[in-house]
């Protein structure tokens, strides 16, 4: 079984090797100075070769048992949290983070007037109905909010003579 | 070429394939007949999960509300209460709602603290409509918790109380007992809170003000709605759905794990949108400005300064926190002035400290163990 978990993990190197020079060569490319487009299958199609070379020589020198899909969920695990590592040094970036600021903006910039007609619209069409707006309802709800926190204003007052008399008291 | 190498690969690999029945032990037979077992269990409970969905029975801790306010209720629990001194925890606000304390029975942070006989006390500070967009930091630490505190305290009959802040609930509960030296509280407990800024990682790059205009995103939206908190969550690890979902495939067949996940998959899943003016603070006062932690940040017209803080002091960070970094969790030993503080840093990650097995083993022990050294 010793064969079986050196191999996986002989596997796993070799795939993460690729995936480490696939994640550097994404990050130039979204860096400040791009080089050319990489070729996605020279970083993916080795690994894949060398992975299947792998796993056909575990397959032929050891017995199949049920160990094998152990092994075989312990090498997604791993790659999962590869995977993980690599986008998390391609998000950890500023440029990465630039890009996501820059797509927000464009996007508050489409969606700011879309949700402006559309909430004109339906309180032009709640008015019509004679049912109350979505911002009535909210003056109302915050009207109630602010009534409470009066109520909890006399309750702190009346505590705060409570405990004050107490205190004479003692 | 490309293609004509791999498929040579592919055929070496078929052919490589050694023939099954050949040499196999009764170890062997018997190891793969349990497999089998297990896959049926498996397709069983897929299927059952698919075609009758059981709700999880969440949060059975017995408890009665002593306190509302908006949309924030405070719980006490039921427990022997051998302790004297109440324990309040305040929780993150938004993000997710508080029932991952009180999971499920055997696995519930709430059932823990109970069963320890402390008197318990959690703030669920409840699930944001538009008709919160008004409600700021400022408001939960001046208005809120003050009332809190004093709540529990009548409540329990204590003359103080420990105070216990998880995620966000750290820097909000740590601000108000440095800006409210009245109310006596005895011991303070940071779990995976956040206090420095500067070293909160991957939410502190992106909210960076060079790349996120905060007030430009509250004016146009109102609040952060829920599913923008689900989608940056879901960003810091993208590759945590297929993680769950890997696992979940591995150990379908047991039914106490397809219990647990359910439940807290369903509280994964289940995202508090964030009241407007609150999210525009947080932003700007601690990720951007990161005020508390400089002592420059100003509530209700008191200086928030930790270093007023002095009763004793614990700390607990995660080694895999990529929410709240131990480092920036670890952060307030150095800033309050308290004489007895302890920092501990444990395995796994921000949730695994409330949930899960791990932390029933690693970390609810040592927190309620120090409480109840000081309570």
């Amino acid at each position: 079984m010793s064969d079986v978990s050196a191999a996986s993990q002989q596997l796993f190197e070799v795939w993460k090797k690729q995936l480490d020079e696939g994640t550097q060569a994404w990050s130039r490319l979204l860096g400040q100075n791009p080089t050319p487009t990489p070729d996605p299958m020279s970083f993916w199609k080795p690994a894949m070769e060398h992975g299947l070379q792998t796993w056909s020589r575990i397959f032929a020198t050891t017995p199949v048992t049920p160990d094998l899909m152990s092994q075989w969920k312990q090498f997604l695990d791993q790659s999962i949290e590869a995977w993980s590592r690599a986008l998390g040094q391609v998000m950890g970036t500023d440029n990465f983070a630039e890009a996501m600021g820059r797509s927000l903006d464009q996007w508050l910039t489409s969606y700011a007037p879309v949700k402006k007609a559309a909430d004109q619209s339906i309180d032009a069409t709640l008015q019509a109905l004679n049912l109350p707006t979505r911002t009535q309802v909210t003056a109302l709800a915050k009207q109630i909010m602010d009534l409470e926190e009066r109520l909890d204003r006399l309750d702190d007052g009346i505590a705060a003579v409570l405990r004050r008399l107490e205190g004479g008291k003692a | 070429m490309g293609q004509e190498r791999f498929a040579d690969v592919v055929e070496r690999f078929a052919n490589g394939y050694p023939d099954l029945t050949v040499g196999a032990s009764p170890e062997v037979v018997r190891q793969w007949q349990e497999e089998l077992e297990r896959g049926f269990k498996r397709m069983q409970n897929l299927a059952r999960m698919v075609q009758h969905p059981v709700e999880p029975r969440t949060g059975q801790t017995p408890r009665e509300e002593i306190y509302r306010k908006g949309k924030a209720r405070l719980y006490r629990y039921a427990s022997k209460r051998t302790h004297r001194t109440p324990v309040l925890f305040v929780p993150n606000l938004g993000i997710s709602r508080p029932y991952i304390f009180d999971l499920l029975p055997g696995g519930s942070f709430v059932e823990h603290m109970t069963t320890e006989g402390f008197d318990f006390y959690l703030l669920d500070w409840g699930v944001f409509g538009p008709e919160d967009n008004d409600l700021s930091f400022e408001d939960c630490v001046v208005k809120i918790l003050p009332r809190v505190a004093r709540k529990v305290l009548e409540s329990s009959g204590a003359p103080e109380l420990s105070i216990l802040g998880y995620c966000m609930g750290a820097p909000l509960s740590a601000s108000f007992v440095a800006t409210h030296p009245e109310v006596q509280v005895k011991n303070y407990i940071n779990m995976a809170g956040p206090i420095d800024f500067s070293k909160v990682g991957m939410f502190g790059l992106w909210l960076d003000r060079r790349f996120f205009d905060v007030d430009r995103f509250i004016d146009t939206m109102g609040c952060l709605p829920a599913d923008l908190v689900k989608a940056g969550f879901k960003l810091l690890r993208p590759t945590m759905d297929l993680s769950t979902n890997l696992n979940l495939w591995w150990n379908l067949w047991n039914d106490k794990y397809v219990e647990g996940f359910t439940a807290l998959n369903k509280w994964a899943n289940e995202y508090v949108a964030f009241p407007g003016e609150f999210f525009r603070q947080w932003v700007r006062d601690f990720y951007q400005g990161n005020k508390l932690f400089r002592g420059e940040l100003v509530l209700g017209g008191r200086p928030v300064r930790l270093s007023s803080i002095e009763c004793p002091l614990f700390v607990v960070g995660a080694k895999e926190d990529y929410i709240a970094p131990p480092a920036c969790v670890r952060a307030l030993l150095d800033a309050v002035s308290s004489r007895e503080k302890e920092y501990i840093e444990l395995p796994g990650g921000h949730i695994s400290l409330i949930a899960g097995r791990g932390a029933a083993v690693h970390c609810w022990p040592k927190v309620s163990g120090w409480l109840a050294q000081r309570s």
